[in-house]
């Protein structure tokens, strides 16, 4: 009786635990000013076009994805005020949320471009915010031909390597995807040097194994190596870990100048270092890449987050004199500050913009389509934006690469150095 | 070695909060031989109750003295009296009615619990982590070499242990645990002989989930921080600590619980962090191949 009991449980388990995975690809649908679907016909002589926008706005990630989304609500409401568009075309905003049970997810993530591709009135999209999620919208929009900028995703396999390659499934020849960040392999660099400008010699590297955090992560113990440092350890975190007391334990042994960590504060980079406070780290230092420049890493941090650095792969909006105008309507509008993403999906979304008023004037005061919009993206070359005069090359990386780093002092987050790089 | 003894104690702390679990778990599967998905989620909902009655007291900052000991046992007490409720309230709706029924349909309740009470707590508190405040003082009270040993560790071993043998003498002294031992062997036979059935096994639900909750306020210290969803990956981790030590064993639970946290600490020291499950679920398969019924499995015929 006992052991015929005990055979069932492990299907039983197992049971349990397939359920426990398939109940998690709820999206809930955001809208900040206005969402129309292109099933609701257009009044007479107004047309609607829509941006999509696809950020994670719940749970750990939402501290840094809602002000990248607020971003390009501020250059949508700016456009439609400035009459960006030509009579009868108004823009408005689809905004979906891509954290699942509050941490981004690439299955919700192409289930939003999905509800875009669907939906005719969206010429274009604006996101995701993390590099795993593009991972598995980049196909998708590739396939439809719907171009996307994403202000933030940093992973160097979406847009060159055979990993990009890779991603252009149905049009191999056609790319959908741009960003106005810089890539991983210059954020790493730049750490990498930085870690060697503080004195550092033995780095201790931690990642979250996910797309972003592990490539960063393997970047930077490659550079940090080729400055001369040392690497005394690289461990991969496993997903909803949430004791680091052991890993920590076994890091401090090595007696590391610096922890590096690769990854997203949603994904385990908060609490490891709340941890290192418990196992007698509470002085070494903590660096990370832009997964941690969110205000959420401070909060679950809290004290323990003074001492980290962090780097992200956009300028410092506030030492930009182009970026002033931006900073001022935002604070306006919003009534916070900028995130450290919240200029770049700015320009993003004034591309995009520029991208379709060209479109409606090449098409004869008609709308565009979807592939004229991508055109015109595609071709854009030294546009004036709060960020700098920005264009895309060839693989979709922007032409004005721009890295910040930061130190957390008093929880609150202090410029520390702003790289501008050659592309 | 330093680093061995550590890790060693790092072990039996986390161990200690699986073995917490692992005692709800193995006394429900002891009576109604039900795994109690939702259990998991009773536990973190601890954390969020600890928090809601730190927030009651008013407590920030570090405590000290007796109005310790005083917030301490509120917070524990709230904990384990509200967790313990919802778990009678969990088996009144979603059990009882289907105790005769086919093994499958209270399975799937449980996970219907789980999931609901996932919900609600995302709902209260937002799917961020939630910091606890910090208020027990966590002076270092051994160090020798690399090795320390603070407060909060011994805090959680302590509680562990004192619960099991509190719960151990319950069941084995008392003439509710009789009626309880008496149910798990069978029971119709133990209705025949007056027992109310619905009443000890409300009880077990009670016990079971305060120790549940006693489990989310000592993880809410330890870590300090609660999060909505660590119910499922901690009640996965000390359901395999019942089921390793012999599901319905309470000793066993308790022995499960620090030999996966010894091993997920082990493990991650001399192999690598992304190995410790393999390896502790890689030692279940073993040990369920040889003694199907866990290691202390059939060493103690009475069931709780």
């Amino acid at each position: 009786m006992r052991s015929a009991a005990l055979r069932s449980l492990g299907s039983l388990a197992l049971v349990a635990m397939l359920s426990a995975c398939g109940t998690s690809t709820s999206t809930t649908t955001t809208s900040s000013s206005g969402t129309t679907s292109a099933s609701s016909a257009p009044a007479a002589g107004a047309t609607t076009v829509a941006i999509g926008i696809d950020m994670p706005l719940s749970g750990d990630d939402a501290s840094i994805g809602v002000p990248t989304k607020n971003g390009v609500l501020l250059a949508i409401d700016e456009a439609n005020k400035a009459k960006a568009l030509p009579d009868g075309f108004t823009l408005v905003d689809k905004t979906l949320d891509d954290a699942v049970q509050g941490t981004h997810d690439p299955a919700a993530g192409a289930q939003n471009v999905k509800t875009f591709i669907s939906d005719s009135s969206v010429l274009a999209m604006v996101g995701p915010f993390n590099s795993n999620v593009a991972q598995s919208e980049i196909p998708l929009t590739n396939d439809a031909g719907l171009v996307q900028i994403s202000a933030s995703n940093t992973n160097d396999g979406l847009t060159t390597g055979d990993n990009a390659a890779k991603l252009r499934t149905s049009h191999p020849d056609v790319n959908t995807y741009f960003r106005d960040c810089t890539r991983d392999s210059r954020q790493g660099t730049a750490l990498a040097a930085f870690a060697k400008k503080l004195g550092w010699k033995k780095i201790y590297i931690v990642d979250d194994n996910e797309t972003y955090g592990k490539g960063l992560a393997d970047i930077f113990d490659t550079q940090f190596k080729a400055v001369g440092g040392a690497v005394l350890g690289h461990d991969h975190l496993t997903k909803g870990q949430q004791d680091f007391k052991a890993l920590l334990t076994k890091a401090r042994s090595s007696a590391p100048d610096a922890v590096f960590y690769g990854g997203n504060t949603s994904t385990g980079g908060g609490l490891l270092r709340l941890q290192m406070a418990d196992v007698g780290m509470k002085a070494t230092p903590f660096i990370g890449g832009d997964g941690i420049s969110d205000q959420q890493f401070i909060t679950t941090a809290g004290a323990m987050s003074n001492g980290s650095y962090y780097s992200f792969a956009a300028p410092e909006a506030s030492k930009l004199a182009t970026a002033q105008a931006f900073i001022t309507a935002y604070k306006a509008k919003f009534n916070e500050d900028v995130g450290p993403y919240s200029a770049n999906s700015y320009a993003a979304a004034k591309i995009i913009i520029a991208a379709i008023a060209k479109g409606i004037k090449d098409n004869g005061g008609k709308l565009p389509t979807r592939a004229d919009v991508l055109k015109n993206v595609a071709a854009t070359k030294n546009f004036d934006s709060p960020i700098g005069k920005i264009g895309f090359d060839k693989n979709g990386d922007t032409t004005a690469p721009i890295l910040t780093i930061k130190k957390i002092q008093d929880k609150k987050a202090i410029f520390v150095d702003q790289i501008i790089l050659k592309s | 070695m330093d680093v061995f003894l550590q890790q060693i104690v790092n072990g039996i702390s986390l161990g200690g909060i699986y073995a917490l679990i692992a005692l709800g778990y193995t006394m429900v599967y002891g009576i109604i031989e039900l795994i109690n998905f939702a259990h998991g989620d009773v536990y973190a909902l601890g954390s969020f109750v600890s928090l809601a009655v730190l927030a009651l007291l008013g407590v920030q900052d570090e405590v000290h003295g007796a109005a310790l000991i005083g917030v301490i046992v509120l917070t524990l007490a709230g904990s384990m009296l509200a967790c313990g409720l919802v778990g009678v309230l969990i088996e009144r709706l979603a059990y009882r009615r289907l105790r005769n029924a086919p093994r499958l349909a209270p399975l799937i309740t449980a996970i219907g619990m789980s999931f609901i009470l996932q919900n609600v707590m995302q709902l209260w508190k937002g799917p961020s982590p939630v910091p606890v405040p910090q208020f027990i003082p966590n002076p270092t009270l051994f160090h020798s070499g690399a090795v320390e040993i603070q407060l909060k560790q011994v805090l959680v071993v302590v509680l562990a242990v004192v619960m099991m043998i509190a719960l151990q003498a319950f069941v084995t002294r008392t003439r509710v645990g009789k009626a309880m031992r008496a149910t798990a062997q069978d029971r119709d036979a133990a209705q025949l002989m007056g027992i109310n059935i619905n009443t000890t096994i409300a009880l077990t639900f009670l016990i079971g989930s305060a120790l549940a909750g006693t489990a989310g306020f000592v993880s809410g210290v330890y870590y300090g921080t609660a999060v909505f969803n660590a119910g499922f990956a901690a009640g996965l981790k000390a359901f395999t600590a019942a089921v390793l030590g012999g599901i319905g064993n309470i000793a066993g639970a308790m022995l499960g619980g620090f030999l996966i946290g010894l091993i997920e600490a082990l493990t991650t020291q001399f192999i690598s962090d992304q190995w410790a499950n393999v390896v502790v679920f890689s030692v279940l398969v073993a040990v369920l191949i040889f003694r199907p019924s866990g290691l202390l499995g059939e060493s103690l015929p009475n069931k709780v």
